[in-house]
């Protein structure tokens, strides 16, 4: 036995060495025979793309390829599907240590995230200023995010317009359409709130504990960041704080529920305890999960914060746009085949909206056939055409370098505040916080 | 007799419960593997029948045979080059203890106490130098040899009697012979344990497989399961069917080698 | 005695020889990044912008309130958390060597299980367990234990708390495996004698177990206290380090620093460092206390 074992051992111990050798060897090989393929035919025809979601990005950049196709037979498309938290590993742990020939040709990047990276690392990406995209036919919120230094970088994607989504069985048991939501502030959308959730037992919306999402949204939909000229503005921001305070005035008036974390949110309408959502229309999707509520829901503009000026009843949460890199062997055929589909195709715009819902933020996209369908689960109602109309209006405003640093900070001071903490004194230190990160 | 009894139903007491509790969660991942996205995130705890949906739905969005082969080549690669490389270090440690050795088995220790994190990038700038990036040893080479596994064979030696081996030196076996024939197949629970441990280390691996591995078909499973749950919409009911076969591995070798945990020294020596 | 001599002189050899690999393996896979993140820990900048600032790094953590945070976060863990996942694995390994015992491979393999499982489901359950109107909050109130449900992961304690338990519930059977290990290297025939001399079970656990288990019991805690001070899967994946921060580890402020947020790369290498230095210290007292010789 003893013996057997040990030489059971020995013989793995070799075998596993061998094996090792053996598969680095192939390995390396087929990585070699990677690269020159890559260099050969990467000149003409192949491009590598990031991406992470198989019913929505990817999907896209597919139906892209088959466009692209049409004019150019031999155009590859290697999706590489990648999560967006491992997308920006990758990318800076690639940019930092100099290893930039491990990137794609092009990938795509939460809009969130595009100053920081921009800003960070501004040889990675390429300037597509005068690429000889029109970046005059997108939406100017989305161009506004990706620009650094006047000079535009990103093909925006999807789009992040925020909406109000809401169960029109359940305000119809209260007395109301959702009409009565349309172009509406905070203070009206909230005394609904309540007559709602005292006639039918129901909130109107619930959000995750700690998220600023909500708060950054009241923000955009006013032209306002937590940054004014690339200074933190948090303490000194008469928005910011507005937007707090209706945001406190939601949870504590019991219109809106938190939950703890992502899934429990999409539960929350999924399962029918709340009336509605309100965030970027990407949600519409998972709005969709439950057969029953088919017919039952609608879609309107976001109410808008009193006594603001410039407030508006329009703003953005999320979304996404391209990237080309600096370092593709063929940048040239990478903007070509962008400018060609993402930013000159209805007909990929049409395609993709039908299948995966994906919204357009580049305007000829609207004249699409699919734009005007009446959508069955939305009771109906020609959500697209409206979402586009809403997505023209969405203010402009700049993200920043420090965006998540501020995010996080916001987030932190919410739930202070809605744990008792006093509403100075929670920004103050938000402020603190962000300043020191900044202070590097 | 009452006492020895009661003591018996205490200690089965305490063992159901235990594993109730350790396997509850474990349950109900199995159970929700076959239920639909939307009883999922409702709580759902019965067992449903969407199991050969979500199946369906999983191997459409995922190559799961690839990355199920992936994650099993890699896995046993670094835990058996690990168990060896390491138990062998771990034996010479403490058998042939110095005061050097000691020292530098201080601080090789030190080599486990630090953040992956900060270590990521330089590790990666190194093998991008060795142009190991994308190969099978650049994706081994860090997990053959780890501090917990030294750690371990060289604590379980110190149990190991000295006798066993002043014997076998005197039959004139040579030290290689007394670690494979005398160490080895004796604390075979301990390697036993090793091995467990490291493929299971090795199978929830994460940042370093995907940083060093840059095509598609070398995907591993947890890789696999962190991209269905990327995107604006998640399927939960699929996303619990990937976990649930991701854990089979583990569990398969645990069983295989748990047999050694009840022979004790006695067995062997016999 | 020359024959003797060289005995031992080529006994030495072999002796390094077999340290050999595995300590070349680790001075490049770990001791050659971590000698790069020491300098790195003494430059500062953002991004690529980065420049030697000496010890400004180590100067800033003083100032730093969201490392304070996540350093008392984690201490919290480290000592509620070791210690009773520690007692818990060793009394079930204790248990589960009792020879009278049936089902051994089932308890065993029952109570192993958790820590093979895939963090982003264990993450989803546990949220769904403790939820509002979750599991937890079901059975307590069914058993009167609570009057009213607890919004667990929303209060900063209860939410420390839940992370205690997550941890306990996925590594007590990782950390029994090894006293089952070191459990075989123990004769039954000393429990025997030491029924006959009339020892209860718990004497004999306290008598017997414990110290035959020491060299196990140093492991462990080692690498316990070396990997609570690591912690990060747990903070990131079941409460995102909330609320307001209340859960964030020191690790996952490290990934924030590099990876969220616009990277600063020297400050996160020198946080880094202090994690190292914290683990070292306690580690190096338990050696010392642990040392036989």
């Amino acid at each position: 036995m003893k013996r057997k074992l040990g030489l059971l051992l020995v013989i793995t111990m070799v075998i596993t060495m061998l094996n090792g050798c053996g598969s680095n060897t192939n390995t390396n090989a087929n990585t070699d025979a990677d690269a020159s393929n890559k260099k050969e035919e990467s000149k003409s025809n192949e491009l590598t793309v990031w991406c992470w979601d198989k019913n929505f990005n990817i999907y896209a950049m597919n139906e892209a390829a088959k466009i692209y196709q049409k004019d150019h037979p031999d155009f590859k498309l290697n999706v590489v599907e990648t999560a967006w938290d491992d997308v920006q590993t990758k990318l800076t742990t690639a940019v930092t240590s100099g290893q930039t020939d491990t990137l794609p040709d092009i990938l795509l990047m939460q809009d969130n995230a595009l100053a920081k990276n921009i800003t960070n690392y501004p040889d990675t990406f390429v300037d597509l200023t005068n690429s000889g995209i029109d970046f005059s036919q997108f939406a100017q919120y989305k161009t506004a995010l990706s620009t650094v230094n006047n000079k535009i970088y990103g093909v925006p994607f999807d789009s992040g317009t925020a909406v109000t989504a809401l169960r029109t069985d359940i305000l119809e048991k209260a007395g109301y359409t959702i009409n009565d939501f349309k172009d509406i502030t905070w203070s009206r959308f909230i005394e609904i709130g309540k007559d709602v959730l005292k006639k039918t037992g129901m909130p109107l919306l619930s959000s995750q504990a700690g998220s600023p999402d909500l708060v950054m949204m009241m923000l955009q939909s006013a032209g306002v960041w937590a940054f004014k000229d690339g200074k933190l503005s948090i303490t000194d921001n008469p928005v910011l704080q507005k937007a707090v305070d209706t945001y406190v005035e939601l949870v504590k008036s019991g219109v809106l529920i938190e939950v703890n974390n992502w899934d429990q949110y999409i539960a929350t309408f999924n399962t029918g305890k709340v009336a509605g959502a309100m965030t970027g229309c990407w949600i519409l999707a998972s709005v969709q999960a439950s057969d029953e509520q088919k017919g039952k829901w609608a879609v309107t503009n976001i109410p808008k914060l009193d006594g603001i000026d410039n407030a508006t009843n329009y703003s953005s949460v999320g979304g996404s746009s391209w990237l080309v890199l600096s370092n593709s062997k063929n940048k040239d055929l990478a903007v070509d085949f962008l400018s060609k589909t993402f930013a000159g195709s209805t007909d990929l715009y049409n395609t993709i909206l039908k299948t995966s819902s994906a919204i357009a933020t580049w305007g000829p996209a609207s004249t699409a056939t699919n734009y005007g369908i009446a959508h069955e689960y939305f009771g109906g109602q020609k959500i697209f055409e409206d979402i586009i109309e809403y997505g023209k209006k969405v203010p402009k405003v700049s993200y920043g370098v420090y965006n998540y640093e501020a995010r996080d900070a916001i987030g932190t001071a919410i739930t202070k505040i809605i744990s008792g903490t006093d509403k100075d004194s929670a920004l103050k230190e938000a402020e603190s916080t962000v300043k020191f990160q900044m202070g590097q | 007799m009452i006492k020895k009894r009661i003591s018996m139903i205490v200690e089965y007491f305490v063992l159901i419960l235990s594993s109730a509790i350790a396997l509850f969660p474990i349950f109900w991942t199995f159970t929700s593997a076959t239920n639909k996205s939307i009883d999922v995130l409702a709580g759902r705890v019965l067992p449903g029948a969407k199991l050969f949906e979500n199946l369906h739905n999983l191997l459409k969005a995922a190559n799961v045979g690839q990355a199920m082969l992936n994650s099993s080549k890699y896995s046993i690669l670094t835990t058996l080059g690990s168990v060896l490389i390491c138990s062998i270090a771990g034996y010479a440690f403490e058998v042939y203890y110095t005061r050097a050795k000691n020292m530098l088995f201080n601080v090789l220790l030190l080599s486990m106490m630090i953040p992956f994190a900060a270590t990521m990038i330089p590790l990666y700038t190194l093998f991008g130098k060795l142009d190991l990036l994308n190969t099978t040893l650049g994706f081994a080479l860090p997990s053959l040899s780890t501090a917990l596994l030294i750690f371990l064979f060289r604590q379980c030696a110190q149990s190991f009697p000295k006798s066993i081996i002043e014997s076998a030196r005197i039959d004139g076996a040579s030290e290689i012979r007394i670690f494979f024939e005398f160490f080895m197949p004796i604390n075979r629970h301990t390697f036993a344990a090793g091995i467990t441990v490291a493929f299971m280390n090795n199978w929830n691996n994460y940042l370093w497989p995907l940083i060093i591995m840059q095509t598609p078909t070398s995907r591993t499973m947890p890789q696999l399961i962190a991209n269905l749950t990327s995107g604006y919409v998640t399927d939960y009911g699929m996303l619990m069917l990937a976990v649930s076969i991701s854990i089979l591995p583990t569990l398969v070798v645990f069983l295989i080698l748990q047999k050694n945990f009840i022979e004790g020294i006695t067995g062997a020596v016999r | 005695m020359p024959k003797n001599l060289e005995v031992k002189s080529r006994q030495d050899v072999i002796s390094w020889v077999f340290i050999f690999p595995a300590a070349l393996l680790l001075l490049i896979t770990k001791f050659w990044p971590i000698i790069k993140a020491f300098i790195l820990s003494f430059q500062s900048g953002v991004g690529l912008n980065t420049s030697f600032s000496g010890l400004k790094n180590y100067a800033r953590m003083l100032q730093d309130n969201l490392l304070h945070i996540s350093i008392f976060n984690t201490f919290f863990y480290l000592l509620l958390q070791v210690p009773i996942m520690l007692i818990i694995a060793i009394i079930l390994a204790a248990l589960l060597n009792d020879h009278r015992l049936k089902f051994k491979g089932f308890f065993r393999t029952a109570i192993f299980l958790p820590c093979a499982m895939s963090l982003v489901s264990y993450a989803i359950i546990f949220r769904s367990l403790f939820a509002r109107d979750g599991f937890v909050n079901l059975i307590l109130t069914k058993l009167n234990i609570l009057n009213n449900p607890v919004n667990w992961l929303a209060d900063p304690w209860m939410a420390r708390i839940v992370i205690v338990i997550a941890l306990t519930w996925r590594w007590t059977g990782y950390n029994m495996i090894f006293y089952l290990a070191g459990l075989q290297g123990i004769d039954p025939a000393v429990y025997e004698a030491a029924k006959i001399d009339g020892a209860s079970a718990f004497t004999s656990f306290r008598k017997i177990t414990v110290p035959l288990l020491k060299p196990m019991i140093l492991l462990t805690s080692i690498t316990s206290i070396s990997g609570t001070l690591q912690l990060f899967d747990e903070t990131k994946n079941l409460t995102n380090g909330g609320p307001a921060n209340s859960t964030i580890s020191i690790s996952h402020y490290i990934y924030n620093l590099s990876f969220a947020y616009s990277p600063q790369f020297g400050y996160a290498a020198a946080v880094s460092f202090l994690v190292l230095i914290m683990v070292a210290t306690l580690s190096f007292i338990e050696l010392k206390a642990g040392d036989r010789r």
